[in-house]
């Protein structure tokens, strides 16, 4: 029976990060899956936790898929982390390829009080008002917190990662290997590989675009990351999970209502390899206790035992399993410091705040912060985001990219929209059906005609046709939504001119734009309206609409009616 | 246009072209131009049928698929489908002349036949989900593709071009036996009107260097004296007047298909389509001036069915 329960954890594990890949790879136009593809990061109660808290409301979509892992934990403990967390399972697995035996088990409680100063300076960040909003319904200013949990998060990480480093790589291989070890035309590759992709289903990894391969920006940041913490394995086995995991520390807290505990029976001769083999360290000197939120459920220590002493019961025990935390103060005062300083200093850092607009703030630097359709305003949207990637991995055009400098520090990682990369096609809604937190809310298509993300603007000093006089207007062939026109010179030679009021902001003229590197005509956030509701965007675009048929009202003769022509 | 074309094969076959040139020129290909701009050329013109019938008429006038298809040959086949848009909405080639056009070459012994294009939209899987264009072609067994890597073209120089040097034209299309231009009729903001030599550019990787020349029109030109469509089979099912290339905008059902083997007599012909004059399309009058096909109408023998 012992060795059946480890068995069935490690088939459990490997089950959910199957599950897990599949729904990343069905991260893809067409996104085809009955299933959520975002369901890991929807079912995850710390995200769940941070939205409502820090965004003040209750984002039922996340409460009801979180509510599952939640119970599991009030009933189980921390099983979680042992049998569902593909983030563990990737740390068991790769500790293992790379043999890191966690050399300190005798230290084996040395830092696990770590994981709840971290979750106690998360709550911090997401209390605390960082900015404020109206809110509509109430007719009343509030305030967000700004949550940090997105920085260790593990099912956002874990997304993160693959997205902005598994992808690339993926894409990159698979690109390599037609052209160098195959002799066929690079084309005949990439068709065998649509068809490879129209043969396993609406699964695409997206072979077909190998020619192309992803890019993120951040990739090496996240890859540094993930790649720190397996490496911390040589130190402690799961060093992440028993000592740093926010979401570990939530679990483990739920848990102290479980009553299922393991005992001990008095077969026990203290041979000592449960102390040993205890992947999270949670069995100290003494094999006859432990420490409740700390014990993940992977049960080795039942497989292990020679006397097969150890078995699951119910009933508490409060000799058995140890439940309390024993924060020390002074470290509590830390963390909630630390959780302050964790929103101060990022949101007083990187460019200047504009301070008269309460709802969608933006930096001084954020001139490029193209945020895509349906993104909640910038207050709200930064804290909601959990910089999972997944709208970057369903991204047909690779032009959702991590955020750099566009928002400050305290949006790092977030996506934005760079045209230069690719366009924001005109026939998609994707991302707004893979956002778990809904800081991207769902939109459609013919929606997008009036959600306005910024605004283009032609460099006249640079444009070919404006600074050259040479035929080009490739920026207005390429408008998905007719909002350039042409402002004629004296030749009669066409210069493109932008319609502010018609452009959204998706940036295919920036894309197309044959000025190297950058374009002469560029998208910037002037034009975000994400302040307005959508349905006051749509009357802006509908007056505008209106008044290019009959004219507009306030422009009388004597002033060009061109904007070009000035 | 085998892979391994040399310089004296070459030279042959251009000499051989220009001996057996009968004004349809079916071994036209590459400089090709010299042997036929002398004699008069030949264009049909289907009207009033359905998409597939109008192009096996207007083929069928030129002597059938036969004669520009040989069996064995791989066909490469350039049609308009590089825009985010339905095929209703006139942006791109009708999807029914791009399949019948495949579905000739193939009855014709053509061993394989690729559907090519340069988009300028994103993304391709979209595109090609949106225009109806793969899976019509799917089913009369051709192929459809983007082109949408450098690695998949290859240097080509100009040494006779006046606004380029060099192109980087599709490798598939080198490689191909022959080439067949398959454009839709559309307005265009930039050169008033896109047709077979327009859609030209969506053989090259680098269409920027089009517009960063310093003209566009002749650069075009330029390019259409060097690769050289054997057929030109221009959609004018419907066509787009207003808001070109991409749309969306005011279409016209005219239902006709023109076909030759003259870029520039079939251009001239879809020009006339708009009530236009062939003159007063920049690249068409450059490409004629370069001794690259007919422009003048009373002087392209025009065959009606």
């Amino acid at each position: 029976m012992s060795s059946h329960l480890r068995l069935a954890r490690r088939v459990s594990q490997l089950i959910f990060l199957a599950g897990f890949l599949v729904l990343f790879a069905f991260a893809a136009d067409p996104l085809a899956s009955p299933i959520p593809v975002d369901l890991y990061l929807r079912a995850d109660p710390l995200l769940a936790l941070s939205a409502a808290v820090s965004l003040r409301k209750i984002v039922w979509p996340l409460v009801w898929y979180a509510l599952p892992i939640t119970v599991l934990s009030i009933l189980l403990g921390r099983v979680f982390c042992g049998w569902i967390c593909p983030m563990g399972t990737s740390i068991d697995l790769l500790e293992r390829a790379f043999r890191l035996r966690g050399r300190r088990p005798a230290e084996g409680l040395r830092w696990h009080r770590l994981k709840f100063y971290v979750l106690i300076g998360m709550l911090v960040t997401m209390l605390i008002p960082a900015a404020h909003r109206a809110n509509q319904e109430l007719g009343l200013t509030q305030s967000v917190g700004l949550s940090a949990v997105y920085l260790m998060d593990p099912i956002a990480l874990l997304t993160r990662t693959s997205t902005w480093v598994g992808l690339p790589v993926v894409q990159w291989a698979a690109g390599m290997t037609s052209d160098t070890v195959s002799g066929w035309s690079y084309s005949r590759f990439v068709e065998r590989h649509r068809g490879l992709d129209r043969a396993l289903g609406p699964v695409q990894i997206g072979l077909a675009a190998a020619t192309r391969p992803a890019y993120f920006r951040l990739g090496l940041v996240a890859l540094l990351m993930l790649g720190g913490i397996v490496a911390l394995g040589r130190y402690q086995k799961r060093f992440w999970c028993r000592n740093l995991c926010p979401l570990g520390a939530l679990l483990g807290f739920l848990g102290k209502l479980s009553p299922v505990r393991l005992a001990v029976s008095d077969k026990c001769n203290r041979c000592m390899r449960c102390v040993n083999e205890c992947k999270v360290g949670a069995i100290e000197d003494d094999p006859k206790q432990y420490r409740g939120p700390e014990c993940i459920g992977c049960y080795s220590c039942i497989a292990v035992c020679p006397q097969q002493a150890i078995s699951l019961a119910v009933g508490y025990d409060p000799v058995a399993r140890k439940d309390e935390f024993r924060l020390d103060r002074r470290r509590v005062l830390g963390a909630i410091g630390a959780g302050f300083a964790a929103v101060v200093i990022p949101k007083a850092s990187l460019g200047a705040m504009r301070t008269n607009a309460t709802e969608n703030v933006l930096k001084l630097s954020s001139l490029r912060l193209i945020r895509p359709p349906g993104s909640l305003t910038e207050t709200e949207f930064v804290t909601a985001c959990v910089r999972c990637g997944e709208c970057m991995k369903v991204c047909p055009t690779n032009t959702l990219q991590p955020a750099v400098g566009e928002g400050g520090f305290e949006a790092l990682g977030t996506p934005v929209i760079v045209p230069r990369v690719g366009p924001c096609t005109q026939p998609c809604s994707l991302c707004g059906r893979v956002c778990p937190t809904r800081a991207i809310e769902p939109f459609t298509v013919e929606e997008k005609t009036h959600l306005y993300l910024g605004t283009a603007s032609v460099d006249r000093s640079t444009c070919i046709a404006w600074a050259f006089g040479r035929e080009c207007v490739i920026c207005d062939e390429a408008c998905s939504y007719d909002a350039i026109s042409q402002d004629a010179d004296e030749r009669g030679r066409p210069r493109p001119v932008v319609d502010e009021r018609i452009c959204v902001g998706c940036g295919i003229c920036e894309w197309v734009c044959p000025v190297e590197p950058l374009g002469a005509i560029r998208v910037n956030s002037s034009g975000d309206k994400r302040h307005l509701r959508r349905e006051e965007q749509k009357l802006l675009r509908d007056r505008a609409e209106q008044e290019r048929q009959e004219g507009s009202p306030y422009e009388s003769d004597d002033r060009p009616a061109d904007p070009g022509a000035g | 246009m085998d892979s391994n074309l040399t310089r004296r094969e070459f030279l042959k076959r251009a000499a051989a072209a220009g001996v057996a040139a009968t004004g349809l020129g079916g071994l036209a290909g590459l400089d090709g131009a010299v042997a036929e701009a002398a004699s008069t050329p030949t264009i049909a013109v289907a009207s009033k049928k359905d998409p597939a019938a109008l192009v096996r008429a207007a083929v069928g006038a030129l002597g059938g698929m036969g004669k520009f298809v040989k069996k064995g040959d791989v066909v490469f086949v350039k049609p308009n489908m590089g825009w985010a848009r339905k095929f209703d909405q006139a942006a791109t080639t009708n999807p029914g002349v791009v399949a019948e056009v495949v579905r000739l070459c193939r009855a014709a012994g053509a061993r394989e036949v690729r559907v090519m294009d340069h988009a300028v939209d994103r993304p391709d899987s979209l595109l090609l989900r949106m225009n109806g264009i793969e899976e019509a072609v799917k089913k009369v067994g051709g192929r459809t593709s983007f082109a949408s890597s450098s690695a998949l073209y290859e240097r080509v120089s100009l040494p006779r071009g006046k606004a380029l040097s060099s192109v980087d034209v599709m490798r598939d299309l080198r490689r191909a036996d022959v080439f067949i231009n398959v454009p839709i009729a559309k307005v265009h903001n930039s050169t008033r009107l896109t047709l077979g030599i327009k859609n030209m550019l969506g053989i090259v990787w680098d269409r920027g260097a089009f517009h960063r020349s310093s003209s566009l029109d002749q650069a075009m030109v330029d390019l259409v004296a060097r690769i050289r469509p054997h057929l030109t089979i221009l959609d004018a099912v419907r066509i787009l007047l207003t808001n070109g290339p991409k749309g969306p905008g005011r279409t016209e059902d005219r239902r006709i298909v023109v076909a030759g083997t003259d870029p520039v007599a079939v251009d001239a012909y879809g020009v006339s389509l708009f009530g236009m004059k062939a003159a007063q399309i920049g690249h068409i009058k450059l490409a004629a001036a370069a001794g690259l096909g007919e422009i003048d109408l009373k002087r392209i023998k025009v065959k009606d069915v």
